[in-house]
């Protein structure tokens, strides 16, 4: 049966999960921006303008301890993070392009080695999806295989009805499990009329072919053209849903301190260092290369997937202006 | 606090030919002087994808120079890519550079600071009226409104010192200053206000460390903040490390900083990095009488030591 919820009713939603104590997890404004940040009430929530951070965040943060030590009397003594006492999360509001990466992302979160510190964390997460009825000229969702009313990822999605309120539809049982712990904020819905969904300019792309040209042009002098503009800010790892890499590092004093995890981005000039002073990828160009092989070429070969959804932060935060829709696009054409 | 609009007047500030007249010199030089091959290498501004922007363009054949333009989107200090860091660009040969009032401050640092020697450079100046903030929409003229706050105290509309300057601007309206203003909201805080205002702001930063990146200033092949043997600071975005981070870089580059505001802009958490810097310069000013500018200068004030320096903030 299909089911709806005004837009009262998810406040109410909201403010009943906090109450349970559930972390709640949503587009809230900071500053001159809104962001995915715990809400502490449900009327906090914003949902006119795609959140400047991606929500990867929630499962990955940009930096948390890994574990502690303490030189002590008796020794060192190492304190280790329980994944197990990550707190149970509803993430709201999310958009069809931050959902959709946390599928794609726990193909390597879960391989050579289960990161616990991601998978506990996804696995306490209950993701309700929110279908985008705007786009702007740096979205390109739909040219890579996904859409503004995308249901990947989500567990619960929303659509934004006419007069107000939501569709709702469950995909999964941690979605069929919310509806059924508030019967009350869900009306059975018949006829229901959903607003249009946005409509981006950004044609769908052929990744096969993409990927094809990929695997020839390594050494492609384009890679100068295109990136040797690149400043190395990282702003497009920071802000995309897709990228994964961090650092660890300890920190504090030999008497006590913690290792720490956080977030990393190949387009950095150390990335790459050795020890012995030699560096890879030396100048810019190459860094950028391997934002580009990773996202639509090596995930691809590992895990059968694109690690981009097409949401346009790196687009539109880029300051000089590097467009990574223009890039594949151009790529395509060869 | 970024270069946010102002909610003002929506009157366009200069007529959309003077854009016309600057980009066609631009492109006819930058054609002359690779076809002559009196550069090797022309750095400019090009025409991005989406409607209304733009992005720094390096070419070296002639007949790319048709692809340069320039208009109230060529927000980027192209000085960046004279830096050291840059050396897949500046190993091509003599450069020529398009340069607006504030990015010819940097490029008179560098000169300075002996990063780039005046002869390996041609220096394109541009007649500037100012480009847009970033609250400003893609596909609007630049307006009292929307203009970059840095460009509403601009005093280098006309840049001195370059080789060639295009385009005109006629007169150009008053505008009410607004990085002023902050200042010395900044300036009346406490000094326990003014650590809780900087606090809340660098509790923001996720360490990208875009404003190091973009600025032409920071070019050290090894940052202090990338040592780790010994570590001088955290790399974690905690507290401790990002506000050593800051006021590391706002000290380095005390004397140094053009005021280009590239920091600002790049920054994807909105900090009002320029607000810093501009505070950092008001104390040169003020301590040494120094201001960067216009002119070549070979030792800033913090790189030498005169006998009758001011040394009453030693306490």
């Amino acid at each position: 049966m299909a089911k709806a919820i005004t837009e009262q009713n998810l406040c109410l939603l909201l403010d009943s999960l906090l109450k349970e104590g559930a972390r709640v997890i949503g587009p809230k404004l900071a500053g001159t921006m809104a962001l995915y940040e715990p809400l502490a009430h449900g009327d906090e929530l914003v949902l006119d303008q795609l959140p400047h951070r991606s929500a990867k965040e929630v499962f990955f943060p940009v930096c948390e301890n890994i574990l502690s030590f303490e030189r002590t009397d008796a020794g060192l003594q190492v304190t280790d993070v329980d994944p197990a006492a990550f707190p149970e999360t509803v993430l709201v509001g999310a958009r069809p392009c931050d959902a959709a990466a946390a599928p794609v992302l726990d193909a390597v979160f879960s391989w050579d080695y289960k990161d616990e510190f991601y998978l506990s964390r996804r696995r306490r997460t209950t993701v309700i999806g929110l279908a985008c009825t705007k786009a702007d000229d740096a979205c390109f969702c739909t040219a890579v295989g996904l859409s503004p009313g995308g249901k990947e990822g989500s567990d619960l999605f929303l659509s934004p009805m006419e007069g107000g309120g939501y569709a709702c539809e469950a995909l999964t049982d941690k979605g069929e499990r919310l509806i059924a712990r508030y019967p009350q904020l869900f009306m059975d819905a018949l006829n229901v009329q959903t607003l249009p969904l946005a409509a981006p300019a950004a044609e769908k792309l052929d990744m096969k072919r993409i990927k094809g040209w990929l695997d020839e042009n390594f050494e492609n002098p384009i890679w100068t053209d295109i990136a040797d503009r690149c400043a190395g800010c990282g702003s497009c790892a920071f802000l995309c849903p897709a990228c994964h890499c961090f650092d660890i590092v300890d920190e504090g004093t030999q008497a006590k301190g913690a290792r720490r995890k956080s977030w990393d981005a190949c387009g950095f000039g150390k990335f790459t260092n050795h020890a012995s002073g030699h560096n890879p990828r030396d100048v810019q160009n190459k860094r950028y290369r391997n934002r580009i092989m990773h996202k639509f070429k090596y995930y691809g070969d590992k895990f059968g997937e694109t690690l981009c959804t097409g949401c346009g932060r790196c687009i539109r935060n880029c300051p000089v202006g590097i467009d990574i829709y223009s890039v594949i696009a151009e790529i395509s054409t060869k | 606090m970024n270069n946010a609009a102002q909610k003002t007047d929506t009157t366009p500030i200069i007529d959309t030919t003077c854009y016309a007249a600057a980009t066609e010199a631009i492109r006819a030089e930058a054609a002359k002087l690779l076809t002559e091959q009196k550069v090797a290498v022309v750095i400019g501004y090009k025409a991005g994808r989406r409607a209304g922007t733009t992005l720094p363009a390096i070419i070296t054949d002639p007949a790319k120079a048709a692809e340069l333009i320039f208009s109230p989107a060529c927000v980027n200090n192209l000085a960046l890519y004279l830096t050291k860091a840059k050396k897949e660009v500046r190993g091509k040969g003599r450069i020529a550079i398009v340069a607006k009032g504030c990015d010819m401050r940097a490029l008179a640092g560098l000169l300075g600071e002996s990063q780039i020697k005046r002869e390996d450079i041609f220096i394109m100046g541009v007649n500037c009226a100012g480009v847009k903030g970033s609250g400003a929409l893609q596909v609007e003229p630049l307006t009292t409104g929307n203009i970059a706050r840095k460009c509403r105290e601009c005093a280098v509309h006309t840049p001195e010192g370059a080789d060639l300057v295009a385009g005109t601007i006629g007169n150009l309206p008053e505008l009410t200053p607004v990085e002023a203003q902050e200042l010395a909201e900044l300036e009346a805080m406490t000094s326990a206000e003014r650590w809780a205002f900087w606090k809340a702001h660098f509790s923001r930063c996720v360490r990208c460390m875009a404003c190091r990146q973009v600025c032409p200033f920071c070019y050290c092949e090894q940052c202090l903040c990338d040592r780790n043997c010994p570590q001088a600071v955290e790399t974690t975005p905690r507290p401790a490390g990002n506000m050593a981070w800051h006021i590391v870089r706002a000290m380095h580059l005390a004397g140094r900083c053009a005021g280009c505001a590239e920091c600002e802009r790049a920054c994807p958490m909105d900090i009002p990095l320029n607000l810093l810097n501009r505070k950092m310069a008001g104390e040169l000013k003020e301590l040494y009488g120094f201001e960067a500018g216009l002119e070549p200068v070979q030792k800033g004030p913090l790189a030498e030591y005169k006998e009758d320096d001011d040394q009453s903030f030693i306490k």
